[in-house]
């Protein structure tokens, strides 16, 4: 993975600096609140309903142990012993203090992480495929592109007060695991007929208010001109992004109201004017960039194939574990293991210290010191030898963190909703753990199958519940929660916007509305073969209405 | 009280005065100014964020200073305005920061080619006349200000020295 050189130190202790000064300016009063704001989002710190919180970045989802060592340590140093894994590979801490945010940030630029630009309206964190470098199904690693594009964006002097926040994922593989279609950018790296590198472009794809999936602007763009290109869009949406209205300041609006065509003519002629300037890319610094994350020497292990059959009869818990979590690797005799962060019952993304302590170990002992945080609240360890699947599962067991749900029905994605946020209308944390108690039973939810049940508590739509199979948004109806449900939305290389169903249903009916769902799947699908996003989009919304609502029908 | 200020400090007797006001030399409003033109004399133009600054290139060889508005600090607009105006039009004379000129970003003005500043806030006046600006002197792209090439990356650059 990439490693700091003496100008990345440099600069991070520089900004940590820079944020001492702006909170002792806001602490004594020299700078309102309202001119402070921005400064603390550009360093992850927001205000939340009952504390501050604090976001750190985990650019492109990628950490190694002694940084999760870290991430531990800030959790039970600086707050409650726990820290909160978000769809954007990120972690935040829910309860740190003011004052105290200065030093967090010392800590973490010691072990080479920081919280610039995990908030505010600019060009954020940049995500990517968190199987990247790993996948069997890649046609490169995409997060030399994902680092590339940190490294420029930050603190970029142009594009720091955007009409609104922008977000930018990168992605390699035609099975789309970072959800590029619902972000600002999403960047998919191709090769073309010569065998050369380059991305196909989509711009506008964004959920909140009005969810949109992103058009495709260039087929191919050649990798030495990601900078230019991207500073093109950067500047066309700068210049012509809508201010007066912050719910319609997304590029995505931009794109709807003036035409995608048009747009794309506008970022072509300003992208003729910078293609050929400074931010073309030299062949030596992408291959440079690139060494950073040469792959691991993974050696053959070809005794695991008949280890793991024995240990799979032996026992059907660690089958499952096997069958749901571990996925193929580049190299045949190893595997990309998620470590599930929804134990049935539990606050999906939620790990203890201790956890945090767990996993680093395990990436020492089993995955040659890599973690990645993936955008559904998981953790993964992407190298990890299949002669060492059994004793991985073993320690995993202990730490409670061997949950075997990977894209089942308890595998929820949920905002922090009302319990932490302070734009939440309703709560998503404890719907999630209703459902997840409802279908925890291992046989139940196996017989589900692949299922993408995403929560948020507010339209923001922070919990991506549009491009949830199965969608749930908490809204507030005159004073009382209320939760809509939309299905047939998905994130992947399909993706879709789900629809709603009708009318929402309370905190005690939720789940029982969830179960009817599936039951009418169950009653509907052809086969086990067929998913529940397969089963939807042949019959449509229409049984799933029916039996929802049927004694509505029945009464009327 | 509103001051104007440069990088070589605090300028006393600046003669160019917003639109509206009574004394000193007028900026003027882009299409104003465009009308402006056909006389000789040189002059001033303040621009509004909506404005195309491509329109000034016929005339820029004319323009004594461009006065750039940040209606509020959220508005960025001005910082690509900036970067047009030195960048693709090759503007090199006085560029100005009007509106809400907030101390954090003024090294973000510099790096876009801003060189001078209209602050009202005390307390960020005080900062700047003790050219104690709280920038970061790398960099991770280029910009339309002086700079070094920075070590390893093409993309990096590095402050020149004050001096």
């Amino acid at each position: 993975m990439y490693r700091y050189d003496e100008f990345d130190h440099a600069f991070v202790a520089a900004r940590v600096n820079q944020f001492r000064d702006q909170v002792e300016r806001r602490l004594s009063g020299e700078i309102s609140e309202d001119a402070f704001k921005p400064l603390r989002l550009m360093n992850g710190v927001y205000l939340q309903l009952h504390a501050y919180m604090l976001r750190v970045a985990v650019p492109y989802g990628t950490l190694n142990s002694r940084q999760m060592r870290k991430l531990a340590h800030i959790a039970r140093t600086y707050d409650r012993g726990y820290g909160h894994f978000t769809t954007r590979q990120n972690i935040q801490y829910n309860w740190p203090k003011l004052s105290d945010m200065p030093e967090i940030l010392e800590e973490l630029a010691e072990v080479e992480m920081h919280a610039i630009q995990t908030s505010g309206n600019c060009i954020r964190n940049v995500t990517a495929d968190h199987f990247a470098g790993a996948a069997a199904d890649e046609v490169a690693d995409p997060r030399p592109y994902a680092e590339i594009l940190r490294q420029w964006s930050s603190v970029h002097p142009e594009f720091s007060f955007l009409p609104r926040k922008f977000k930018i994922a990168v992605t390699a593989a035609e099975r789309d695991r970072a959800a590029i279609q619902t972000h600002d950018i999403g960047l998919q790296l191709k090769k073309n007929d010569k065998g050369e590198l380059g991305f196909a472009v989509w711009i506008g794809g964004g959920q909140g208010r009005t969810p949109i999936l992103a058009k495709k602007v260039r087929d191919f763009l050649p990798e030495a001109d990601l900078l230019s290109y991207v500073t093109a869009i950067m500047r066309v949406y700068n210049l012509h992004g809508r201010r007066d209205n912050k719910y319609k300041a997304r590029i995505k609006i931009l794109v709807h109201e003036t035409g995608v065509e048009k747009l794309t003519t506008e970022i072509e002629a300003e992208w003729a004017h910078l293609k050929d300037g400074e931010l073309k890319l030299p062949e030596a610094d992408i291959a440079a960039i690139n060494a950073y994350f040469e792959p691991p020497k993974l050696g053959d292990r070809a005794e695991g194939w008949g280890e793991l059959a024995a240990w799979k009869r032996s026992d059907p818990g660690f089958a499952d574990w096997v069958g749901r979590n571990v996925a193929p690797h580049q190299h045949p005799d190893y595997g990309m293991v998620t470590i599930s962060l929804k134990p049935i019952g539990g606050i999906p993304g939620d790990a203890t210290a201790e956890q945090m302590d767990a996993v680093a170990r395990l990436a020492e002992d089993y995955s040659h010191d890599e973690i990645r945080v993936t955008h559904e609240q998981n953790l993964v360890l992407p190298h990890v030898a299949l002669a060492d699947l059994e004793p991985l599962y073993r320690a995993l067991l202990v730490e409670g963190l061997a949950t075997a749900n990977a894209g089942l029905i308890t595998d929820i994605i949920a905002c922090p909703g009302l319990d932490y946020c302070a734009l939440a209308n309703a709560r998503s944390i404890p719907v999630a753990q209703e459902i997840s108690n409802r279908f925890g039973d291992p046989a139940r939810q196996a017989e589900i199958g692949d299922l993408k049940i995403k929560i948020s508590g507010c339209i923001n739509a922070c919990g991506h519940h549009h491009v949830g199979h199965i969608g749930i948004l908490g809204v507030e109806k005159k004073g009382a929660e209320l939760y809509q449900i939309s299905l047939g939305g998905s994130a992947d290389e399909n993706a879709s916007i789900g629809q709603i169903t009708g009318r929402g249903f309370g905190p005690d009916q939720i789940t029982d509305a969830i179960e009817t769902i599936v039951d009418t799947y169950l009653t509907e699908r052809i086969s086990s073969e067929e998913t529940f996003i397969a089963c939807y989009r042949r019959i449509g919304a229409e049984p799933f209405k029916a039996a929802l609502y049927a004694s509505e029908a029945e009464a009327a | 009280m509103t001051v104007i200020w440069t990088q070589d400090g605090i300028v006393e007797n600046d003669p160019w005065a917003q639109p509206g006001s009574d004394s000193g030399s007028k900026l003027l409003p882009l299409a104003e100014a465009l009308e402006h033109a056909r006389d000789n004399a040189a002059f001033g133009v303040v621009l509004q964020p909506a404005d195309d600054v491509r329109a000034l290139a016929p005339i820029l060889d004319r323009v004594a200073i461009i006065a750039l508005t940040f209606p509020a600090f959220s508005d960025g607009r001005a910082f690509s305005q900036a970067m047009l105006l030195r960048e693709r039009l090759g503007y090199q004379g006085e560029m100005r920061a009007v509106g809400t000129v907030l101390l954090d970003q003024v090294p973000l003005m510099l790096r876009t080619g801003f060189d001078s500043f209209e602050v009202a806030h005390a307390p960020t006046i005080k900062r700047l006349a003790e050219k104690r600006l709280p920038g970061i002197d790398l960099h991770y792209q280029p910009a339309a200000d002086e700079t070094h090439a920075g070590p390893g990356y093409s993309w990096r650059r590095t402050a020149m020295l004050n001096g």
